[in-house]
């Protein structure tokens, strides 16, 4: 039994393994930073995500054709803050969002604006009335894009363009 | 020419009614307790019996006068005896072996094939034993074998000393055998560990080296033999129960379920026999959740079998059946492919675009097997078998199938011409056939004649032989491969029945392309994957120096080999750019036998017993230093998937009817992986501790097995994320 107890110390002291990626890794290219949460989530949620606009989009179908990355994935959404990344092509991008969604399949069109809405985005330090401006450098990712998600506050896409639907 | 058809007559001769009896008996230990699988023979004859669970034995045919019987079994000390037989009388033997956890298991199974007296074989053999099997309550006998030192299970392919790799589970350089009938797919190769239920399974031998000089293709870097439980007289039934669940991902993040993951499985066995016929049929369940995303599965298998004994003849009929669908978690997400939570990856989760992907999958055979034995000196076995596999892959894009049947029949001579002498004479031909979608519709043919001898000097013994294979696909012409092989044992204590010995070997082994690596087509990695219907067989040398020392301190005993192996045309996937029609490259992979590969290292291993009768360690570690170098390119580097360091440790103790027991893996991370630059090369050192516990009472037992405690999380292919933590409980009730 000491062989095993003493193999036991040893293996414990290798630790190792994989581990997750720290959210802001060295080889990620786009943004990463924290979203704090706050307000109701409602029962209709399927996720929330991040996307990034390199100009700020003009109409409906902007804001789903122009959408960085196309197909965004969940951000973790329960807990009062999470941290996120999201891989983007080395830009400048004028609007970074957190979009809420619904349940319901996505089809990438002008339609999908009935499903989501907007549930904050990164607001300019020197002036949190307007959207913040964040570059993308070749082979880095800024860090610190902090901003707030408001579930309470979720707006619809005709707030910020010009939609033929809601 | 007179002398050797007078020696061939000699052998032949079958002894007279008269001057011939039955040798029955028991084998037990020093508290009466029965030994099963116990080897009893009479020496310098091929007459040979094993116990059954009882511990009983029977031996026919035996020449009256004086007898020499000897008798073995794993963990106790072997023993010999001479009794007085009179013809036509049946004579009782009954054998007390001593516990003895450092004595030299008895060849059995594997070596069927190798001609032998009953020592240890010229190459290194390691052994799955029964109490393996039981303590760590497996699932599958592949579970038991990764304990094994230089044997490395990478997503159910089989490395014995770095043999195989890993190419997609599109081909196997280690031959499976039940009951020594090769049960390697038709099509891909592979191995089906699930084929038969883990209670069907009694032990597995593991000839380690090249072993194509006594079983062909696919033996070029091993030899796995299954051996399933005999059916033993009176009325037996066996119930297993199994239940159990997976551990949760060790970080919050990579969560991706709520409740708990579970597993179980039911199995029940019945048997009825007695000195002539017996039979048993067997069924069980297994439901897994999986331990990732899209992992649940689901097995139920059947099995049967039947024997019949004569005076000079048995004869074993066998079957299985298995039914499978299971989830296949293709890899695992990388970022922007599931609901990442902003990570890198997701070793827990699938891409999105994978969700739905399963295997259904059935196999079955049947197989036929008799021996006779014509006189002590001489004996036949001829043998039928058909393996077929039927898988469908449902996935979200397409739909693949493939129906691959292997047939095969053989038959082999033993002789022992006199006492210093020993000779196995064989013949076999398989023909295998596959009709897929992504495979075609292709047949291969295989027939060889296999020799080999063994001759005794004095306390040197000395086995040569070769065997000469034909092969043929799609009734094309034929491909001949010749293996020759030779051997040496020489005893460094002659003195002790068990003491040290060296051994030498050296032999050429060969595989043949599969049906699969030549005729592929199908998409991986985004890449079309191209047959290459030209593919040669790949050949190698292989040679191996050990040395088995004797006890030493009474408490342990050491065993090393020194293996090197120089192959030749290994078959490896390769990118390639083709143009088509339009002038367009495109790029492609395909198998080709590109790669002259060296495989050398060491194979060291400790058996001790420092608490006698109550603790025995194992201690394992090979080493692997391997070479690959392109056709047409001067630089090299080490080949895919072979980790250069491997340690196997496990401890037992038993105290009463209680024990409990640990298993240490380690295997360092691999230098090199297949496609390097076209995966996630992520990839890290396997480190998997294991503990277990057992009590038995009467006719029922309970054990309790964790593997991987440490919830170590690694991955041993791309993107594959290896079991978790799992904690299983089993009940077994035998009767």
């Amino acid at each position: 039994m000491r062989n095993v107890v003493l193999l036991a110390l040893v293996i414990a002291g290798c630790g190792g393994g994989l581990q997750p990626e720290p959210i802001c890794a060295p080889s990620l290219v786009g943004l990463c930073g924290t979203l704090r949460f706050q307000g109701t989530i409602p029962d209709s949620t399927d996720n929330v995500f991040v996307a990034a606009y390199a100009t700020f989009p003009q109409t409906c179908n902007d804001l789903i054709a122009n959408r960085r990355p196309l197909i965004p994935s969940s951000v973790p959404y329960t807990d009062s803050v999470a941290d996120y990344s999201v891989a983007l092509a080395p830009d400048t991008y004028h609007w970074v969002v957190a979009v809420w969604k619904k349940v319901g399949s996505l089809t990438l069109t002008a339609n999908d604006t009935t499903l989501l809405r907007v549930a904050g985005y990164y607001r300019d330090p020197a002036d949190t009335t307007q959207p913040g401006v964040v570059t993308v450098p070749n082979g880095s990712a800024p860090g610190d894009i902090n901003f707030l998600v408001d579930f309470d506050k979720l707006r619809p896409a005709t707030d910020f363009v010009t939609c033929t639907a809601q | 020419m007179h002398r050797a058809i007078a020696a061939l007559l000699l052998v032949l001769a079958p002894v007279g009614a008269g001057a011939q009896g039955i040798v029955r008996g028991t084998v037990r230990d020093k508290d009466g307790s029965p030994i099963a699988s116990a080897s009893v023979a009479v020496r310098g004859t091929t007459l040979a019996a094993r116990t059954d669970p009882t511990g009983r034995f029977r031996i026919t045919l035996v020449p009256a006068g004086r007898v020499h019987l000897y008798a073995a079994a794993i963990g106790h000390a072997s023993a010999d005896t001479i009794v007085s037989l009179t013809g036509g009388d049946s004579t009782l033997v009954d054998f007390v072996l001593a516990a003895e956890p450092l004595a030299l298991p008895p060849v059995d199974v594997i070596s069927s094939r190798v001609p032998h007296f009953g020592e240890r074989p010229s190459t290194s053999v390691a052994d799955v034993t029964s109490q393996d099997l039981d303590r760590r309550a497996l699932n599958t006998v592949d579970e038991a074998l990764e304990h094994v030192s230089s044997v490395q299970m990478i997503n159910g392919q089989t490395n014995i000393r770095g043999s195989t790799g890993y190419v997609q589970g599109l081909n196997s350089r280690v031959l499976m055998t039940v009951d020594g009938i090769p049960m390697n797919q038709g099509d891909r190769g592979g191995i089906n560990w699930d084929l038969l239920g883990v209670d069907e399974i009694e032990s597995a031998q593991v000839l380690k080296g090249a072993g194509s000089s006594l079983y062909g293709s696919a033996a070029f870097g091993g030899v796995i033999n299954v051996t399933t439980r005999d059916v033993p007289n009176g009325l037996h039934t066996r119930l297993r129960l199994s239940g159990g669940g997976y551990g949760d991902p060790p970080h919050s993040i990579w969560r991706f379920r709520d409740e708990q993951g579970l597993l179980g499985s039911g199995d029940l066995a019945a048997s009825y026999g007695d000195d002539v016929i017996g039979g048993r049929i067997s069924g069980g369940y297994r439901h897994s959740d999986g331990y990732r995303e899209q992992d649940q599965e689901d097995h139920l298998h059947f099995a049967a079998r039947g024997r019949w004994n004569t005076a000079n003849t048995r004869v074993d009929v066998s079957g299985a059946w298995a039914d499978d669908r299971y989830d296949v978690p293709l890899a695992w997400c990388n970022r922007g492919e599931c609901a990442d939570s902003g990570q890198e990856y997701q070793p827990f989760r699938v891409d999105t675009g994978q969700l739905g992907a399963r295997t259904d999958s059935k196999k079955s055979y049947v197989a036929v097997q008799s021996r006779t034995t014509l006189s002590p000196r001489f004996a036949w076995s001829a043998r039928g078998s058909w393996f077929r596999t039927d898988f469908t892959d449902v996935r979200p894009d397409m739909n693949e199938y493939g129906i691959g049947n292997r047939f095969g029949l053989a038959g082999q001579i033993e002789a022992r011409p006199d006492s210093t002498r020993t000779v196995v004479v064989g013949l076999e031909g398989t023909f295998s056939d596959v009709t897929s979608d992504i495979f075609g519709k292709h047949s291969q043919s295989e027939f060889a004649a296999y020799g080999q001898s063994e001759q005794r000097a004095g306390a040197v013994r000395v086995s040569g032989g070769a065997r000469v294979d034909f092969l043929a696909v799609d009734g094309g012409s034929l491909t001949a491969v010749v293996s020759p092989r030779i051997g040496l044992t020489i005893p460094t204590d002659a003195r002790a029945r068990d003491g040290g010995m060296l051994r030498a070997s050296v032999g050429r082994g060969f595989r043949a392309p599969t049906m699969a690596e030549r005729f592929v087509h199908t998409f991986a990695l985004g890449f079309e994957v191209v047959p290459n219907p030209t593919l040669r067989p790949e050949t190698a040398w292989s040679f191996e120096i050990g040395h088995t020392s004797a006890p030493m301190f009474h408490t342990l005993r050491l065993d090393a080999a020194l293996f090197w192996t120089e192959a030749r045309d290994l078959i490896e996937p390769q990118i390639i750019q083709v143009l088509d029609s339009s002038g367009t490259p495109h790029i492609n992979i395909q198998l080709q036998n590109v790669v002259r590969a060296r495989i050398a290292g060491i194979d060291a291993n400790v058996i001790a017993a420092p608490i006698s009768g109550h603790l025995t360690t194992t201690l394992g570690y090979t080493y692997l230093s391997t070479r690959r170098q392109l056709s047409g390119d001067t630089t090299s580097g080490p080949l895919a998937f072979r980790p250069p360091h491997q340690i196997t440790l496990s401890a037992d103790y038993t105290f009463g009817v209680a024990g409990v027991g640990a298993d240490y893996r380690f295997a360092s991370r691999p230098e090199t992986i297949e496609l390097e630059g076209f995966v996630d090369s992520r990839r890290v050192a396997v480190n998997v501790l294991d503990l277990r516990a057992s009590w038995t009472r009467g006719p029922v037992e309970l054990r309790l097995l964790a593997t991987n405690v440490l919830n170590y999380i690694y991955n041993l292919v791309p993107e594959t994320l290896a079991p978790v933590r799992t904690v299983t409980v089993t009940a077994v009730w035998s009767h």
